[in-house]
């Protein structure tokens, strides 16, 4: 579980990046946070795994504040995904970028048996003795992903994960997140990505300069004008099109995300006499 | 590990006299103090070198970031004098702790004030072809953006449980090597998308080009130089013909 506290941070330079940010992220949640550039979204999940320590207030993990902790004491529990994959690969082959990770971490006995797991939940067992750089994008997003996830973290922190992702990339890593999730880790996902979060359904936290500026459910959220213009975020397509419905030509529900939704009321509509 | 040695190397627009001098005149400078810097090992004529400086500092406004880069050079300046005090006694240990105050402070007046737009105008102007010009001035450009990805890459291995001050001498110049490889992998990366950029700019697409803003020099430009040449000429003779006087050959007695 994670608890932020009254949270305010400001860098050494000087601008503020959180005020007064409070919230409750229970074991097993799935959240998105987003909002726009320069919101402080990627500094909120900094605190998370003690990138960056508090300058008022306090983060707690499963109850400890991470002021008390080493980024590495709290990486066996938070692990944290960077956006670009290129930023963490470094070794010789896929196999030992894997084991950096787990040896950093002081992982022993099951150091094998952990790295094998982690090559075989990412299709990178053909790879294993491949120089990660000598990959294709989406596979070094992959190596990436595996070697912060190869610890088995209980909670999981994903900055911008479909960013320069194709669709095929993107549905593997839709899935991935939701079996993870399903197998009761929380998982953090900060994105722009808003037909990438739709298909996710998780609480969504909108950061506005700083501060919270709602928290609620994808519905709540994605469908409620003045928050998406204050946030500076587009509805999904389908909202947009039963919004456009609604201006131009019958009245449909105003909360529609998906294109399941959307069918559902317009069956109900025609079959219901509207038409 | 802190990068804000860099961040205190770059320019700053602010209206001063140091910062509407050409640049041409502010390279005079700083090669000019560095030599006479450099030329002399006595004590007392360096500390006159370094606090003749100082006032330079305060008219380009620029005393805040000269303290952050020396702050950030600290490691430098301990390890210097040392080294020094050991080998060659406490006295010359200050001159030379003196004589890297100098540099320090020469060049960082100089990167303080001129921007890298600028620089490379005036490397052109001086006859230095177009294209080392530009990668000079790119070169400066980048700093500061490699040393941001720098933090990132650090930021990212230490999610993966780095720890850059566990372990031994050998074992902490180990550490950095999953910092290193990234960034120079990416470096390369950028550096070629820059390349293809710039191509497809029209950059070397013909052998003349106009320039927007082409550098004068002013009066003010010719009384800096007009000083500093005296001031050069002076110490020289000084030094090689005259010598110095005892008063400039005092020292620390042990």
């Amino acid at each position: 579980m994670i608890e932020v506290i009254d949270l305010s941070y400001t860098y050494p330079d000087g601008t503020t990046a959180l005020r007064d940010v409070s919230l409750k992220i229970s074991d097993g949640e799935l959240v998105a946070i987003m909002g726009p550039n320069g919101a402080g979204k990627t500094t909120l999940v900094k605190h998370f795994n003690g990138l960056l320590k508090p300058s008022k207030g306090k983060v707690l993990v499963d109850g400890v504040s991470t002021d008390k902790m080493t980024v590495a004491e709290l990486s066996r529990k938070v692990g944290f995904v960077f956006q670009n994959a290129d930023h963490q690969l470094f070794a010789e082959t896929v196999e030992k970028e894997i084991e950096f990770t787990l040896k950093n971490l002081g992982f022993q006995e099951n150091l094998e048996e952990l790295k094998v797991k982690a090559l075989e939940e990412f299709d990178l067992l053909k790879y294993r003795e491949k120089s990660p750089f000598s990959l294709s994008g989406g596979e070094r997003k992959r190596v990436a992903l595996a070697s912060v996830l190869c610890a088995n973290p209980k909670t999981i922190i994903l900055d911008e994960p479909t960013a320069g992702q194709d669709i095929i990339q993107k549905n593997n890593l839709l899935e991935l997140i939701r079996r993870f999730n399903s197998e009761g880790k929380t998982i953090v996902i900060v994105s722009h990505d808003i037909e990438f979060i739709v298909d996710l359904n998780p609480r969504i936290i909108v950061l506005v300069s700083g501060r919270v500026l709602c928290d609620g459910s994808v519905q709540h959220v994605l469908t409620n004008k003045s928050i998406l213009e204050y946030s500076s975020l587009t509805p999904a397509q389908i909202t947009e099109f039963a919004w456009r419905l609604c201006e131009e030509w019958t009245p449909l529900p105003r909360n529609i995300v998906t294109v399941d939704q959307l069918l559902a009321a317009l069956k109900e509509h025609i079959i219901g006499g509207g038409l | 590990m802190s990068f804000n040695i860099f961040e205190a190397f770059k320019y700053r627009r602010k209206k001063t006299f140091i910062h509407s001098l050409d640049p041409r005149t502010k390279l005079a400078l700083a090669l000019g103090v560095s030599a006479l810097s450099i030329i002399f090992t006595e004590l007392i004529v360096l500390l006159i070198i370094f606090l003749s400086l100082v006032p330079l500092l305060l008219i380009a406004k620029s005393i805040k970031e000269w303290t952050s880069t020396v702050k950030g050079l600290t490691l430098l300046i301990v390890f210097i004098l040392f080294v020094n005090i050991i080998f060659n006694g406490l006295s010359f240990a200050i001159s030379m702790v003196l004589r890297i105050f100098s540099l320090i402070t020469a060049f960082s007046l100089f990167f303080l004030t001129v921007h890298p737009d600028e620089l490379s105008q005036a490397l052109i102007q001086m006859k230095i072809p177009f294209s080392f010009a530009f990668a000079m001035s790119m070169a400066i450009r980048y700093v500061p953006t490699i040393a941001n990805e720098a933090q990132t890459i650090r930021e990212a291995q230490m999610s993966r449980g780095l720890e850059l001050e566990k372990g031994g001498f050998t074992q902490r110049i180990k550490n950095f090597i999953p910092i290193i490889i990234p960034l120079i992998v990416s470096s390369i990366r950028r550096a070629i998308s820059i390349a293809e950029s710039l191509e497809s700019r029209g950059f070397g697409a013909y052998p003349n080009r106009t320039y927007l803003l082409p550098l004068k020099m002013r009066k003010r430009d010719y009384t800096v130089l007009i000083t500093l040449l005296a001031a050069i000429i002076i110490s020289v003779i000084i030094k090689f013909v005259v010598g110095l006087p005892p008063l400039l050959l005092l020292s620390i007695p042990f």
